[in-house]
């Protein structure tokens, strides 16, 4: 299936639309509210009807991506189970980025569908 | 804001690296903790639970490596990818990337060969230490711009009097004859006062300096060797001091090495012998004739030394009759020696950087093209989420790879064409220190720069232009889209009209410059080089009659050798850079009253002169055998000098008084042609000519006219020379011809080099022409194919193309002409018997890249008209 995010898409390296798919979807989870790695898994799976699974390594290194680039923060904070966590939540540059990529989105899934349904 | 937030937690990674390895191991601990409960919640034992958890990470390590990656090593790797894909790019396009490189190559390459010369030639600073203290004092006579040489008594008040320098040293070049093993031979060699070692900052590599008890008048039979000769002599021997130098009347004992590399001036001399001055009677050793060298004191600048000097001048201006009217001039050393070259250098510097601008407008243009072509490939990218950012900086580091490419392809020009460069610059260019101008660490600098600069410069706009695209407009319209290019296309109309302009510029200028370079090729110097062979004699250290009478006998062994026409001596040859300027005083008038003296130069000459050089006699007798010392005083003047000190009539047989050594009342019995002994551009001066056997002088040149072949002819005089002394040195001879290939050097340089240019100009013009219209024809395709299938004759076809070409060569034509005009005054000292706006070389400089334009505008026009409207039609 196109859009599963397959555990082998290297992130260092990324296709890009796969990587770019996973960073709109982590943007995307994580403006509902703040949230650790584990939660953001578990939440894309849930949201997605359990079509989307994402990797457990390639979450990581995508979250460390986005820190970089100043579209995400994290902050070391208690877990439901009071356990330390990593917790991330969205910048402001976080949220024009999470605009602008769910506008290209969905321009682009409507043309692919306008491909893939003509033909 | 938001990249100070990045650079914290880039520099956080960087720097707090085992704080961020701490958190991210806790992190993903954290991460398969949790998978490993959700495991063991589904039935699993706890240790199958966890190794389950870690085959699902895929490898812990390499997730962390993973999370390195993408902290600090995303850009870089970004950017190894973006290299990499444009080398691919740059492969599959081998026609674009060979005009591209080779272009940019072009220009560099002509950049770093001339940067080499500037570098060596202006930047470069003398090899001695703190050299920027290195001063050269020269004497000013007021309202010349000019400078010459010193008076020793002025040096010695200079030394007493000013304070801006730590020392000061007087310095004249008299060869030395020495004796060595196979017989006599002649050195360079540099006379000097105590200091000349402290001004330069320099000790001898072996023995010692000159003691100042060595430079007061008497006899000091020492010498210092140069470091070349000391080399070449006696094969760097160290046991070489104490040891005697034979000279013709006797021996130098050496007393030191000089270090390498000592020029002083531009000569590097072979020896070094004290210049002993009598403070008593200065003008013993000569007169205004001697160099001047200082280093100034710590601190002090070059400005206060020439308020200082010129505070002194005045102080002596009203203490000696002779310094009235004369001025100081002061400059540092390097600046002196690189006088001539400075202006020279700047003009090619210019030149060149006209040739990269072109060469850089046509990489642009192909850039831009280039570009246009894969707007399809940058919507695409663009819909699936690359930034512009990100799309601008693929194409800058696409141009980047090139022009390093091109960077490195200009360096193998620049080596080759600077090692063909120092030939041709020969005799052009002063060079201040003996350092051989090739390509160093500072040339490398300089091209990497450059292409650096090129690429920001003509990379980032087109890039900047076609990564704004809209992706739905783009991918709609697809390639056939032609209504978004017309802005695109006028702006690479205006960079080719640019480029063609500037080439129109260049030629104009090198027109001008060969039709200069032919003018003075056919200057009538009034001598005839051909045939002409120079040798220096150097007779001091004899008494006049003595000096006399060796002449007379070496003239007449010459004179009898096979294939001698005629034999002489001058003082100092036409064309050397050297003559001899004096006053004259006319019949009636109050003899000997320096205030009604006339200017003329004057040339000290022997028999046969005339004819030996090939210089017509128009009036009279020349000198002959009959004029010697006890005979009546004779004269011949050049035709300059008849006509005006005796305009109303003859000259011959009218009596003048020449200021000489030896001077008396004397007749002019013949009138000759003018000879422009001071330059090819210079106009004759008038002139005396007075005759050696009557007023002897110690330095002269052997000038014979000789058949045959020179070097044979030279070697049968050098014979003739040592049967009459056998221990008199002849320096090498030269043909007047080369004297005449020297004046002409710097004139071919300019014209050579620039025409080179011009050329390459005009080419990179022509390409930038082809290429635009290349891509027209090829944008263009579909269109022309309907065109033709609904009737359209190729004529048309061909016509639209060809114009469109025809126009842009013809706007860059008026452009660059109009330019050149505006340019005028910046070549008008260059040229010589062609005015600037001369009308010929704009006519034929136009009239050449006009026929060059429409050749290469109607190779593309001529193949689109050719196209099969079948095919074409199908054309994507």
């Amino acid at each position: 299936m196109l859009l599963s995010v397959s555990d082998r898409s290297r992130v260092s390296r990324p296709a890009d639309l796969v990587q770019g798919t996973l960073d709109l979807l982590i943007l995307r989870v994580i403006s509902l509210e703040p949230m650790h790695g584990w939660a953001i898994a578990q939440r894309i799976r849930r949201m997605s009807n359990d079509e989307l699974r994402v990797g457990q390594g390639s979450l990581y290194p995508a979250l460390h991506k986005l820190e970089q680039q100043g579209w995400i923060e994290a902050k070391w904070a208690a877990s439901e189970n009071n356990r330390r966590a990593k917790y991330y939540t969205l910048t402001r540059a976080g949220r024009k980025a999470l605009e602008n990529e769910t506008a290209q989105w969905e321009r682009l899934s409507a043309a692919v569908s306008l491909v893939v349904r003509r033909a | 804001m938001r990249w100070v937030t990045k650079l914290r937690l880039r520099l956080r990674s960087l720097l707090q690296r085992d704080l961020v390895e701490a958190e991210l191991d806790e992190e993903l601990r954290f991460h398969v903790e949790r998978l490993t409960e959700e495991h063991i919640a589904a039935g699993l034992a706890p240790r199958e639970a966890r190794s389950a958890a870690l085959r699902e990470m895929g490898g812990l390590d390499q997730r962390k490596e993973e999370c390195r990656d993408a902290r600090g090593l995303v850009l870089l790797d970004e950017v190894r990818q973006d290299a990499q894909y444009a080398l691919r790019g740059l492969r599959k396009t081998r026609g674009f990337t060979a005009v591209a490189i080779l272009s940019l190559a072009l220009g560099i390459g002509a950049n770093t060969t001339i940067f080499t010369f500037v570098n060596a030639v202006l930047l470069r600073p003398l090899p001695y230490p703190a050299s920027e203290r290195l001063v050269i004092l020269r004497e000013q006579p007021a309202g010349s711009a000019g400078t010459v040489a010193v008076h020793p008594l002025n040096f010695l008040e200079w030394r007493a009097r000013a304070a801006s320098f730590e020392a000061l040293a007087l310095a004249q070049t008299p060869p030395l004859d020495v004796i060595g093993a196979d017989g006599a031979d002649q050195l360079t060699r540099i006379q000097t006062s105590v200091e000349l070692f402290r001004v330069f900052g320099v000790v001898p590599v072996l023995g010692r300096a000159f003691t100042p008890e060595e430079t007061r008048p008497g006899q000091h039979d020492v010498v210092i060797l140069g470091h070349g000769f000391w080399q070449r002599w006696f094969g760097g021997d160290p046991a070489v001091i104490g040891r005697r130098l034979a000279v013709r009347d006797g021996s130098l004992t050496i007393i030191g090495v000089a270090p390498p590399g000592l020029r002083i001036g531009s000569i590097e001399p072979d020896a070094y012998t004290p210049l002993p001055i009598d403070p008593a009677k200065p003008d013993s050793i000569g007169s205004r004739s001697f160099q001047c060298y200082g280093r100034l004191k710590p601190g002090v600048s070059l400005d206060a030394a020439r308020a200082e000097m010129a505070v002194v001048a005045s102080a002596l201006a009203r203490q000696y009759p002779m310094d009235e009217g004369y001025g100081v001039s002061v400059s540092g050393l390097h600046e002196y020696l690189v006088r001539e070259g400075r202006p020279a250098l700047k003009l090619l510097m210019a030149v060149v950087t006209t040739v990269l601008v072109i060469a850089c407008v046509n990489l642009a243009g192909l850039l831009m093209a280039r570009a246009i072509r894969r707007r399809g490939e940058f919507a695409v990218r663009a819909a699936l989420g690359a930034t512009r950012g990100r799309l601008v900086r693929q194409l800058v580091i696409e141009s980047l790879v090139l022009s390093f490419l091109a960077g490195a392809a200009g360096l193998v020009l620049a080596y080759w064409s600077t090692r063909a460069l120092v030939a041709l610059t020969t005799g052009a260019l002063t060079v201040g220190s003996a350092a051989p101008i090739r390509l160093d660490a500072a040339c490398l600098v300089f091209t990497l720069g450059v292409a650096t600069l090129t690429t920001l410069v003509f990379g980032l706009v087109p890039a900047w232009q076609v990564s704004g695209v809209e992706p739905r407009t783009e991918l709609r319209e697809g390639a056939r889209g032609a209504g978004p290019d017309r802005r695109r296309h006028r702006m690479r109309s205006a960079l080719v009209v640019t480029e063609v302009a500037l080439a129109v510029v260049l030629l104009v200028g090198s027109g001008l410059l060969l039709r200069t370079f032919s003018r003075l090729v056919q200057v009538d110097l009034g001598f005839q080089p051909a045939q002409t062979i120079t040798m220096k004699l150097f007779l001091g250290g004899r008494p006049d009659d003595a000096r006399v009478a060796l002449v007379d006998q070496i003239l007449d062994r010459v004179e009898a050798l096979p294939g001698v026409m005629a034999a002489s001596t001058i003082q100092f040859l036409p064309l050397t850079g050297l003559n001899c300027g004096t006053g004259f005083w006319l019949e009636g008038q109050a003899r000997g009253d320096p205030s009604q003296a006339l200017p003329t130069e004057c040339s000290l000459v022997s028999r046969g002169y005339f004819a030996a050089m090939g210089i017509p006699l128009l009036d009279g007798r020349p000198f002959d055998r009959r004029d010697r010392m006890g005979s009546p005083r004779v004269l011949i003047v050049n035709r300059s000098f008849a006509r005006r000190y005796f305009p109303e009539g003859r000259a011959r047989g009218r009596r003048i008084l020449v200021y000489s050594s030896n001077q008396a009342w004397a007749e002019i019995v013949g009138v000759v042609g003018d000879v422009r002994h001071n330059g090819l551009t210079t106009e004759p001066a008038p002139t005396v000519f007075l005759l050696h056997a009557q007023t002897p002088g110690y330095i002269t040149s052997l000038v014979v006219r000789a058949d045959g072949e020179a070097s044979a002819q030279a070697a049968a005089i050098r014979r003739a020379i040592h049967e009459v002394d056998p221990l008199q040195a002849v320096s090498a001879a030269r043909t007047m011809e080369e004297y005449v290939a020297d004046s002409l050097a710097r004139p071919r340089m300019y014209a050579a080099l620039v025409a080179c240019f011009a050329v390459l100009a005009v080419v990179l013009a022509a390409m930038g022409i082809y290429g635009l219209l290349a891509y027209v024809a090829a944008q263009r395709t579909h269109e022309i194919g309907i065109r033709l299938a609904l009737g359209a004759s190729r004529g048309d076809v061909f016509r639209a193309l060809f114009g469109q070409g025809a126009r842009l060569a013809l706007a860059g034509l008026v452009l660059g002409v109009a330019a050149a005009r505006g340019l005028r005054a910046a070549v008008s000292t260059l040229l010589f018997g062609v005015t600037p706006g001369d009308p010929a070389s704009y006519v034929v400089a136009a009239a050449l890249f006009a026929v060059l334009a429409l050749v290469v505008a109607a190779i593309p026009a001529h193949r689109a008209s050719r196209l099969d409207p079948t095919t074409a039609l199908r054309y994507e």
